[in-house]
């Protein structure tokens, strides 16, 4: 024990002090979250107003246009009718051609050269059945910008909307009251009675599921390269002197799971000072947001699964590990574990769809999809608990006997001296004594 | 079990797959010496070495070290330096040497004086909080040598440790290794450089083919060649030295010659015809064997 504590801390302390760990402890929320802004700040620079003539021809839609358009870049609140995308917005400066009569041929042609002048981004036609048809055309040189006639699209459609509302003769507050956004909330029928559940069980399973994903995807390597450094640096031997390969493979890698924790505390406490601040900005925005309401026995069961869905996947890594002689050669043997993950992941949806059918209850109990599945099972109809405790005695039971395993591979494998383990050959140095 | 004896090996066979490594071996280590396992490459010193070590089971056969039949606790009493060795790359010495020492769970503030006083004495006090890769191939090896060393262990396993070094440090680990066996210490020392094992070792044990050709300590196997060897610097003369009936074998230097006299040969008859034939001799000894004939020849014997 003293021994396997002695590994451990080696592997914890030499990897939290290196530079690489301070350096990707601040990059990567950086590079994520440049990931979410950058493309949204790409999307919007500005491209300066939309210059857009109307030739309007029903002689009463211009109106209801700058209306439309007003209630756009006035409104605090978001319409959550408007079409198009959310993202991008771009401002639309309109200017009213009188055109109603013989003269609208000629008023085209003003229009074009305009156009071709670049002093107006393009321009509408609205005919005069436009009211009931709704069919209309934009003349502009830039036909491939489909975004900016998104927007146009969407700022008529809304005045065209309220022009039918008014002929249909709608009172004004009706026209208010037609467009007042529905809430749909979702009702558990849990054992106890009715539990209000905004889906934060779901996205709390989503987040745990992810939080897995990435601390595999970043320190599966991790792992891999830790069971490897002794056989690169030749020293697998001298330690076999003093500790039992098991004991060396499990203090790796619950050394190298605690960097990995320690990193994702750092986040998760960075990540929580930043939530909080932005809560009660939404809060005094009046707008409510929290901790999803769900027992506290399942964050116990989100804990528990995200270590065992941790362990699972980092254990295949410190297998695969013992077997190669190269980080190199590692990483080609590692890319099917990923694969196996995101598989895993995707079951996710026949689960919800249906957390009590057979089929849920074996991939809630196979080590390799439990960790989703189960947490997907918990927070839809909460399984008894004997298939909790079963799903977390498998999996973990799994993670000693591939450990059990790879030591015995590992140790092997050293023995021979720097030779690649193929698949059968591993399995015969594992049960080589 | 006597006491006097430290490692014990009985009818130990190891192989891998086909592969036979170590074929019904039998051999003894007194406590105190300096105890060398000889034999060219391929011939199971490795193997025989990771079972003391217990590092792999024989297949069949005992093996018992300080008289208990070899178990984990044990580990921690010997000290091992395998051919196969390296360090951290990015680990300071001192962490490194610290982190080692702690495997054999040997801890605490005496650890940290003992670091010193090792340093010191391979004359690396400077580099105690370096990196290891910042040092050299030397340096490293004697770094490698103090973790082997650094836990005090009475049994100390050396698996070829002076290869690659230069003389005044081979000197100055040779120094330490007759010190740990003046301070009653038992040292198992493999090697295949005969001159290196010829100066250290009490007892040798030759190994060839996965089997044992000859256990004893070094002056009974000398003597028991007797002084069949001859020393010879002289000029002209050279059929006779070439005559299978009074030479069995003709080793040439670069200003001397040494021939071992075939069975039944007499040297008087040799010189006799030497000077028959001319030669002009400057030197004419007979000597002892080297360990390097002694390995050639039984080695050639057993093959």
């Amino acid at each position: 024990m003293t021994k396997f504590l002695a590994i451990l801390k080696r592997e914890y302390i030499q990897r939290v002090r290196a530079k690489m760990f301070i350096v990707s402890t601040i990059l990567l929320p950086v590079v994520m979250s440049s990931f979410a802004i950058v493309p949204a700040v790409i999307l919007n620079l500005p491209a300066g107003p939309m210059r857009v003539a109307v030739i309007d021809q029903t002689g009463k839609l211009y109106g209801r246009l700058e209306e439309a358009l007003a209630k756009d870049e006035g409104g605090d609140q978001p319409d959550q009718n408007r079409p198009g995308p959310e993202m991008v917005d771009r401002d639309i400066q309109l200017d009213q051609v009188a055109s109603v009569g013989p003269d609208a041929a000629a008023e085209r042609a003003k229009l074009d050269d305009r156009l071709r002048a670049k002093d107006l981004d393009g321009y509408l036609v609205l005919p005069q059945d436009f009211v009931a048809h709704g069919k209309a055309e934009f003349f502009n040189n830039n036909p491939g910008d489909e975004l900016s006639r998104r927007i146009l699209q969407s700022v008529l459609t809304r005045a065209v909307r309220e022009q039918r509302l008014i002929e249909a003769q709608v009172a004004p507050e009706t026209r208010q009251g037609l467009f007042q956004p529905i809430e749909l909330q979702s009702v558990k029928i849990g054992a106890t009675g009715e539990e209000r559940d905004s889906g934060g069980g779901f996205i709390l399973v989503f987040g745990v599921g992810f939080i897995m994903y990435l601390a595999i995807l970043m320190y599966g390597q991790v792992i891999l390269g830790a069971v490897i450094e002794e056989k690169e640096t030749r020293i697998a031997e001298i330690l076999f002197s003093s500790v039992r390969p098991f004991t060396l493979m499990m203090g790796k890698l619950v050394g190298v799971s605690l960097v990995a924790l320690t990193q994702l505390a750092i986040w998760a406490t960075a990540f929580s000072v930043f939530a909080l601040y932005g809560v009660n900005l939404l809060a005094s925005r009046g707008l409510k947001a929290g901790i999803p309401n769900i027992p506290f026995v399942q964050y116990v069961y989100f804990g528990l699964f995200f270590l065992l869905g941790y362990f699972i996947y980092a254990t295949i890594y410190a297998l695969v590990g013992s077997m190669v002689t190269t980080t190199q050669e590692g990483g080609q043997l590692a890319m099917p574990i990923i694969l196996i993950l995101v598989v895993s992941f995707y079951l996710f949806l026949p689960v919800s769809r249906s957390p009590d059918s057979s089929f849920s209850f074996w991939v809630s109990i196979i080590p390799f999809s439990a960790p989703v599945a189960m947490l997907v099972r918990i927070v839809t109809r909460t399984p008894p608990f004997w298939q909790i405790a079963l799903s977390l005695l498998i999996g973990f039971g799994t993670v000693l006997s591939i450990m059990w395993v790879a030591a015995r591979i590992y140790r092997v494998g050293m023995l021979m001296y720097g030779k690649r383990a193929s698949i059968p050959e591993a399995l015969r140095w594992a049960r080589q004594a | 079990m006597n006491t006097d004896v430290t490692v014990q090996l009985d009818r130990v066979s190891k192989s891998f797959g086909d592969f036979t490594a170590v074929k019904e071996l039998s051999l003894t280590v007194r406590a105190g010496r300096v105890f060398g396992l000889l034999g060219p490459n391929g011939a199971g010193k490795t193997t025989t070495i990771r079972m003391i070590v217990n590092i792999t089971a024989p297949d069949s056969g005992s093996i018992s070290v300080f008289g208990q039949k070899i178990n984990e606790a044990l580990q921690n009493r010997i000290g091992y330096l395998p051919e196969e060795r390296g360090l951290y790359r990015r680990m300071k010495v001192v962490d490194q040497l610290r982190f080692f020492a702690e495997l054999k769970n040997v801890r605490g503030k005496n650890v940290e004086k003992k670091i010193d006083e090792w340093l010191a004495r391979i004359k690396l006090s400077d580099w105690k909080t370096k990196r290891s890769m910042e040092l050299s191939k030397g340096m490293q090896q004697k770094i490698q040598f103090l973790t082997a060393v650094l836990h005090e262990p009475d049994l100390l396993i050396l698996d070829e440790p002076f290869s690659g070094l230069d003389p005044i440090n081979l000197e100055l680990l040779k120094e330490i290794v007759l010190d740990l066996k003046r301070a009653g210490k038992t040292i198992i020392f493999s090697t295949h450089q005969m001159e290196v094992a010829e100066k250290i070792c009490d007892d040798i044990c030759l190994l060839n083919r996965s089997q044992k050709v000859f256990e004893g300590s070094l002056r009974e196997i000398k003597s028991s060649f007797g002084r069949n060897s001859i020393a010879l610097r002289l000029v002209g003369g050279d059929g006779v030295l070439d005559d299978p009936a009074l030479v069995s074998k003709l080793v040439r230097h670069a200003d001397e010659v040494q021939a071992l006299l075939a069975k039944g040969a007499d040297a008087q008859v040799l010189l006799r015809r030497l000077i028959d034939a001319g030669a002009t001799i400057e030197r004419f000894e007979m000597v002892e064997p080297s360990l390097n004939d002694i390995f050639i020849t039984k080695v050639t014997e057993h093959a």
